[in-house]
């Protein structure tokens, strides 16, 4: 066998065919998401920068991202999702009722609790529903979709028993001011959004479990094929995504001092588009939190520049829709190239 | 060149390269209306890249390309169709969830009315298609129904129902089963009575003796030689792909049989297979063979986890093993290579290196967080050690050869170091030069002690590999055949052995 393995040798440095050169280039393609996507934000903060006088200014731009944070937030939490495979339409909702539980755990009207115990409840309330859906996904075999989509139903109703469909107000001084709060001028909401970001990403692209989830979301046969635990990893996905859904509602709530039971109403789909422009693929495999980030983000632009632009909010909409379907488009173009 | 050669297809010195390689150089190569021609050669040998540029998908360089006799200029694929031309690819192109009827009249379906359609007139047409063929599909069926040998055939007969002359068949077997194969060949036959000129493309030799007529080897571009099907025979057309002889592929270093590692006793899970008992030691090579639907593949995805079992024991080094999922077969040692790399195997748009070490993060990783330089390096090392040809290691699975992929699906469980590797089909859709590698890596793990269970479907290479055969026949085992007592007609018999139609179906 010796001799047949020396005769192996011509094989190792055979002419590199076309197709492998063209893969080749599709990588550098996908590389290039994120950066498309910050040099689309930069050309449009420059233009609107000379175009208008009220755009730049340190008080516009610092409200720019804090009206994508909390988008933001629920966006890595859907990224997460979509690159599994999966689906989550309940995050609005799940941003709606920790919003809610929040206050009326803490406003002065109704429980009165104090602000940590009340945030830990909270939380721990939101990311209990990860663990349904978890159970309801994987044990019940129920495709996500209908499973988040009938989560969706729940927690509005929810929301509304407990609130009584009222808005909840008179919380705690402390609790309110830390959304108006900054360190070193970056606003406290900002910084949360961004660190979340950071962890998810660093979790994606280096944490064991963030390689399972693009494993999952390619084919969940040869996940479970290879060793992938589909049950605990099902289970951490939404529980994570319910987490940061929670941290949201959380923030929801302290910026506007208040709960209303329609909060969050309508997140789940800014989320999802954002994960999508971010070049997240709804089959799956595909995405990044990088990206994710710079698509709230554009999104948030395009809105405020709108304002700036005195544009109709009603033609706003139908740019952002077509924005949306533009991104999804390009992304199925280069599919295609490759 | 004269234009004075009806019902020919003919190119004439091809030349294509891209940035840095010379793909192909002085292509020559003839098929005549009613001639089944084979073209083979190792993967990157430059057949995808000549059936491209016929089918205008690339422009050639230089060379020119002939009709009967008349140079044809083909600059896309709907030229090529203009000309008679047509290609069928292994990926299917067809709406799945129309009818086969619908699907033979996409764009132009018989009206009624404008914007009525005639659904009769198109069921009856393109019946009328697929009886003339001899293809006995309900038109009414949606593709997504269909069997891939049901599929490909509809395919086929869209395509020939527009004005075809030459065809193209792109390792059209690939997915199917002996039946639909042969089903298949019965209908190139007929393409080729109706005067078709026909271009083969396939790994597996025995199917290129079976129905071709000529055959043209390429290697490295070239053409090595144009030569009458009944003048070659496989090993030398295996040593001019390869430029090495047949015997030296199964040729590998036997291992040292050493203690047992698995034992399976009385394993059940109805109504796939039943009382399965065999044992397996360190350094074996354990053939497993039977024909399509004797359980082989239920049983290794059973050994597993990956299926359900009814009764019976897995024995790993003496101690009984409940395995329910695979997460805990591959802890206990065992790894998987599935008989259907694509939806199985690997994860197709994750790279390389994530497909190579999805099986064992743990090993290279702390608190959950991978050591990206360890992943690297070994990933690497793997690859070179491998021969797997890809741009780095960062490429993208989809992107590479089917010889690669399976290495890349090998790769995994290399890196996890599994003591038992279990088998299906590791061949198929692979060329030589790749089966050779994918030899020298069982020879590898053999000679390591590991053990190996191997399913092929492929006589010579259950045979030439194994040190005992488990035939298998309808879900039970009907004998355990040594290396020194094998050979085709014993493997064969006792393979079809409780046939209750007694006709004995060819192997897979």
């Amino acid at each position: 066998m010796e001799s047949a393995k020396n005769m192996k040798s011509p094989m190792v440095t055979p002419p590199a065919s076309a197709p492998v050169r063209g893969g080749e280039r599709k990588r550098v393609l996908t590389l290039s998401t994120e950066l498309v996507l910050l040099i689309i934000n930069l050309v449009i903060i420059i233009a609107m920068s000379l175009i208008t006088d009220s755009f730049l200014s340190v008080y516009n731009i610092g409200n720019l991202f804090k009206q994508a944070s909390i988008i933001g937030i629920i966006a890595i939490s859907s990224t997460m999702v979509i690159i599994s495979g999966g689906i989550d339409l309940s995050v609005g909702a799940v941003t709606g009722l920790t919003a809610m539980i929040a206050a009326v755990l803490m406003s002065s009207d109704r429980m009165g609790m104090a602000i940590l115990p009340a945030l830990l409840i909270t939380v721990v309330l939101g990311t209990l529903i990860g663990v349904y859906h978890g159970f309801i996904i994987y044990d019940f075999h129920i495709p996500p979709f209908i499973a988040t989509l009938g989560s969706l139903y729940i927690l509005r109703g929810v929301i509304k028993l407990i609130s009584e469909a009222q808005t909840i107000a008179r919380l705690p001084e402390a609790f309110t001011t830390f959304s108006q709060g900054e360190v070193l001028g970056i606003p406290n909401m900002v910084i949360v959004w961004l660190v979340l970001a950071v962890i998810a990403q660093f979790i994606l692209s280096n944490g064991t479990f963030g390689r399972n989830i693009y494993v999952i979301g390619s084919s969940r046969e040869v996940a479970r094929l290879s060793g992938i635990k589909m049950r605990q990893n099902t289970y951490a996905i939404y529980i994570a995504a319910a987490f940061l859904c929670s941290i949201a509602g959380i923030l929801l709530t302290s910026r506007l001092a208040s709960a209303v039971p329609g909060g969050g109403g309508g997140y789940e789909m800014a989320a999802i588009a954002a994960a999508v422009v971010g070049g997240a693929s709804l089959s799956g495999a595909k995405g990044s939190i990088v990206g994710t980030v710079l698509g709230t983000f554009l999104m948030a632009l395009i809105a405020n520049a709108g304002v700036h632009l005195k544009i109709s909010p009603f033609l706003m909409e139908i740019i952002t829709g077509a924005l949306l379907t533009i991104a999804v488009v390009i992304d199925q173009l280069r599919n295609r190239k490759r | 060149m004269i234009p004075n050669e009806p019902g020919s297809l003919r190119v004439a010195g091809i030349h294509k390269s891209f940035p840095g390689v010379q793909a192909l150089d002085d292509v020559n190569l003839e098929v005549k209306s009613g001639e089944i021609h084979a073209l083979v050669g190792e993967n990157g040998a430059g057949k995808s890249t000549l059936i491209k540029i016929l089918m205008g998908v690339y422009q050639k360089d230089a060379g020119e390309i002939y009709i009967d006799g008349v140079e044809a200029h083909i600059h896309s694929p709907v030229e090529a169709a203009r000309h008679g031309l047509h290609a069928v690819y292994q990926d299917l192109v067809i709406a799945p969830e129309l009818s086969v009827g619908e699907n033979f009249f996409i764009g132009n379906l018989p009206m009624r009315a404008p914007g009525v359609v005639n659904w009769k007139g198109v069921y009856r047409q393109a019946g009328e298609k697929l009886k003339a063929l001899g293809i006995n599909v309900d038109p009414r069926r949606k593709i997504l129904d269909l069997s891939p040998g049901e599929q490909s055939m509809v395919t086929i007969a869209k395509i020939v129902q527009g004005q075809a002359r030459f065809m193209i068949f792109d390792e059209p077997t690939a997915r199917l089963t002996t039946d639909e194969t042969r089903q298949l060949f019965e209908l190139i036959q007929r393409l080729k009575q109706n005067n078709l000129g026909i271009i083969y493309i396939s790994h597996r030799m025995e199917e290129i003796f079976e129905i071709c007529d000529s055959v043209t080897v390429l290697r490295d571009g070239r053409v090595v030689g144009s030569e009458q099907i009944s003048q070659v025979t496989e090993g030398r057309l295996i040593s001019m792909m390869v430029g090495r002889t047949i015997e030296e592929m199964y040729n590998i270093r036997r291992g040292q049989a050493g203690e047992v590692l698995l034992e399976v006793r009385g394993l059940t899970s109805a109504p796939h297979f039943k009382d399965v008992s065999f044992t397996l030691r360190q350094g074996e090579v354990l053939g497993l063979f039977g024909l399509v639907g004797a359980g082989r593949t239920n049983l290794l995805r059973a050994i597993f986890g990956a299926n359900r079992v009814d009764r019976g024991q897995v024995v790993l080094q003496g101690k009984t093993c409940l395995i329910r999922e695979p997460h805990q077969a591959i802890l206990a040692g065992i790894g998987l290579v599935p008989e259907d790399r694509k939806t199985q195997g690997l994860a197709m748009p994750l790279s390389v290196s994530h497909n190579m070490n999805i099986t064992s993060y743990k090993d290279i990783s702390s608190a959950g967080v991978v050591h990206r330089r360890q992943e690297r390096s070994r990933t690497e090392k793997m690859v070179q050690e491998l021969s797997i040809r890809t741009p780095s290691v960062r490429q993208i699975v989809e992107h590479l050869s089917g010889g690669n992929q399976q290495k890349v699906a090998i790769a995994k469980w290399l890196c996890r170091d599994a003591d038992i590797l279990l088998m299906d089909e590791p061949t198929t859709g692979v060329d030589v030069g790749a089966k050779v590698e994918i030899y020298a890596l069982i020879e590898g793990l053999i000679q390591r002690r590991k053990a190996v269970i191997l399913c092929s479907s492929y006589l010579p290479e259950v045979i030439g590999l194994s040190d005992r055969i488990l035939v298998m026949a309808e879900g039970n085992v009907t004998g355990e055949v040594t290396r020194q007592d094998a050979n085709e007609e014993l493997l064969l018999t006792l393979a079809s052995r409780l046939s209750e139609n007694g006709t004995a179906a060819k192997p897979e």
